[in-house]
């Protein structure tokens, strides 16, 4: 038994190997066959380009489903080949951009959120004064409603200083989200986009305790 | 002349009615009104005859789950000299993978007892290809009618094309459709043949529309230039005009006024004709009588629903509105659904979808027919990287 068990244990690691190997080379490439981009894009020469820009963001560590996104809206938009390589890249670039204000370890969700203000014309500097304002909580919440009211018209800088204001005070995301959905509502009826702001977000501002009081109160735990 | 009835007009009104009777919430319009019909008189001569006749129409639309079911009829009744009873029955189906096409497919059948023409019976089936885009579109169809007039059968084929075009409150299209048909007693009757041949004839038909629109209200000028080729060439021209004045949300006065050419494919005679009737819709809304410019909102409210585990939970849905027209087809795409394109259904007058969303930002745009993506006009609006916009909506 052991003279004819050595040969098989011999036989035995190579195949596995191969086997490993083959694996290794047919599952990307099935997956790269059946991934949404490729699904998405029939034209084999955009569709190499865009998967090669993917690929590039995903090896300097970002996320890859934004990027994906950002291909199926191109293709449903029916954009140029080019101009979905091109919006592909630059979201890439506010990925990598967002990440480096949002650091030390931003979440996915809040790269998505710095790269979404960032497109919307947030300044860089916003972005490093609201993580400093929640260092330790998720920033996604304040970031998506500063880019919807920048986005509605108000100026960036009126906005922020709400926004942060509202973080430093205690504000929880719903509260904060609802400061946006007050000013949509405003702005809908009417309002001017800076003064719905203006209003709304001094009636959330009453409802927090002072900012002594949120000081005391502000949790020291890391973000989920 | 003894009193001639049509002996389908029964029948295809127990059929209309037992379909009004079993849908649960149709869009009903009825008009009701009287003609001044003066048509040619059948005999060894020719000449015309005016009739007074009362005219009762209905219109029924009922929206299915990816298409529309429609069916129409009217009834023209001037005791011995004319009564005529037509049905129609459509569906209309925007396709899966290009919202901007749309393929129609009905029958249609009238009744007639007409001095001027004779007794018979019609039936016709049709199949029309639509492309509705924003502002413009156009169409292309075929159909083929069965006509028996005082026992003679006849038939007819027809294939017709068309380009559309809104210029703001102006709308204005040009067609041409090409029949041929053996219901040569029609035209005879006409006077666009010159002897009781009995021999097949051609119809080219150029007609422009051109109808102008404020508010509910509308007028429409029509003019056709039609070819008969038989004996020998002739041309036919026929002018109609006709104006719809809605007097509030649900009451309008209808008036239309020229001529109506001969037409082989229903089996319906040429008339000169003055018509008012006042029209009454029924319904949770009524039928739009323009189509509207294109407003889109979204709003996100919360409801109780089950999750994928079956556990009921508060979420959030995303409600897309939007008012176009009722021949439009309406998407909504955004990153709630992998941008992938989802239609809306045309619910009381609007086309609306009810999508589940998950918390976080999420751009979206809503498309009509092959026009541009837009965002929803009460949404905040961003760039989207490849020179269009997206709304963005954040969902706590």
């Amino acid at each position: 038994m052991r003279v004819t068990s050595a040969p098989r244990r011999w036989m035995v690691g190579p195949a596995l190997a191969a086997l490993l190997l083959g694996v290794s080379l047919v599952v990307p490439a099935l997956q790269a066959q059946t991934s949404p981009v490729a699904l998405a894009i029939p034209d084999a020469k955009t569709r190499q380009v865009v998967e090669r820009e993917i690929a590039r963001a995903v090896s300097r560590g970002l996320p890859s489903a934004p990027l994906v996104a950002k291909v199926m809206e191109g293709v449903t938009k029916q954009a140029a080949p080019d101009r979905i390589r091109a919006a592909v890249a630059a979201q890439a670039q506010r990925l990598e951009e967002a990440r480096g204000l949002l650091g030390p370890t931003p979440t996915e969700a809040e790269l998505v959120s710095g790269a979404e203000a960032l497109a919307a014309g947030i300044p860089t500097a916003m972005l490093k004064q609201v993580r400093a304002a929640w260092p330790a909580q998720s920033v996604v919440m304040p970031l998506d409603v500063l880019t919807e009211l920048v986005a509605r018209g108000v100026p960036p800088k009126q906005a922020l200083e709400r926004v942060v204001t509202l973080m430093r005070r205690g504000a929880t995301p719903v509260q904060i989200a609802g400061l946006g959905a007050a000013v949509q509502a405003d702005v809908a009826a009417g309002l001017a986009p800076d003064a719905a702001l203006e209003v709304r977000a001094r009636g959330v501002m009453s409802l927090l305790p002072s900012p002594a009081a949120a000081a005391a109160l502000a949790p020291s735990g890391r973000r989920p | 002349m003894s009193r001639r009835r049509p002996p389908h007009a029964l029948l295809l009104l127990a059929l209309l009615a037992r379909a009004l009777g079993a849908q649960g919430d149709p869009l009903l319009r009825l008009d009701a009104g009287f003609a001044t019909i003066q048509q040619p008189a059948i005999g060894s001569v020719r000449g015309r005859e005016i009739a007074d006749a009362a005219l009762v129409a209905a219109f029924w639309r009922r929206p299915l789950d990816r298409s529309t079911l429609l069916a129409s009829g009217n009834l023209t009744y001037a005791r011995d000299s004319l009564a005529a009873i037509q049905g129609v029955a459509a569906l209309s189906v925007p396709w899966r993978r290009e919202p901007n096409l749309r393929t129609d497919v009905g029958v249609a059948g009238a009744s007639f007892s007409l001095r001027s023409a004779g007794t018979g019976g019609n039936a016709n089936a049709f199949v029309r290809q639509h492309l509705v885009r924003d502002d413009d579109g156009g169409w292309v169809g075929g159909a083929m009618g069965r006509t028996r007039r005082d026992g003679v059968p006849s038939a007819t084929t027809s294939a017709d094309i068309g380009l559309w075009r809104r210029w703001r409150f102006l709308y204005g299209s040009a067609s041409v459709a090409y029949q041929h048909s053996s219901d040569w007693l029609l035209l005879y009757t006409a006077g666009e043949l010159d002897a009781r041949s009995e021999a097949d004839y051609d119809l080219i038909d150029l007609q422009l529309v051109l109808q102008a629109r404020g508010g509910p209200h509308d007028l429409t000028l029509s003019w056709t230039r039609r070819r008969v080729f038989a004996d020998g060439p002739l041309a036919v021209p026929a002018l109609q005009g006709s104006g719809t004045f809605q007097l509030t949300d649900r009451v309008a006065l209808v008036a239309s006024v020229g001529r109506q050419l001969a037409d082989p494919m229903r089996g319906l005679p040429q008339a000169d004709l003055a018509m008012a009737a006042v029209r009454v819709s029924f319904g949770p809304q009524p039928l739009p009588v323009m189509p509207r410019a294109v407003v889109a909102e979204a709003v996100v409210h919360r409801e109780v629903g089950a999750d994928s585990s079956g556990a009921t939970r508060p979420r959030a849905i995303l409600e897309i509105r939007v008012e176009a027209s009722d021949t439009a087809a309406v998407t909504v795409a955004g990153s709630f659904s992998q941008w992938d394109p989802i239609p809306l259904r045309w619910e009381a007058g609007v086309w609306v979808a009810r999508v589940p969303i998950e918390p976080g930002t999420h751009r979206l745009g809503v498309r009509v027919g092959v026009g541009p993506w837009r965002a929803p006009r009460n949404l905040a609006r961003v760039r989207d990287g490849f020179g269009g916009e997206s709304g963005l909506v954040v969902v706590p």
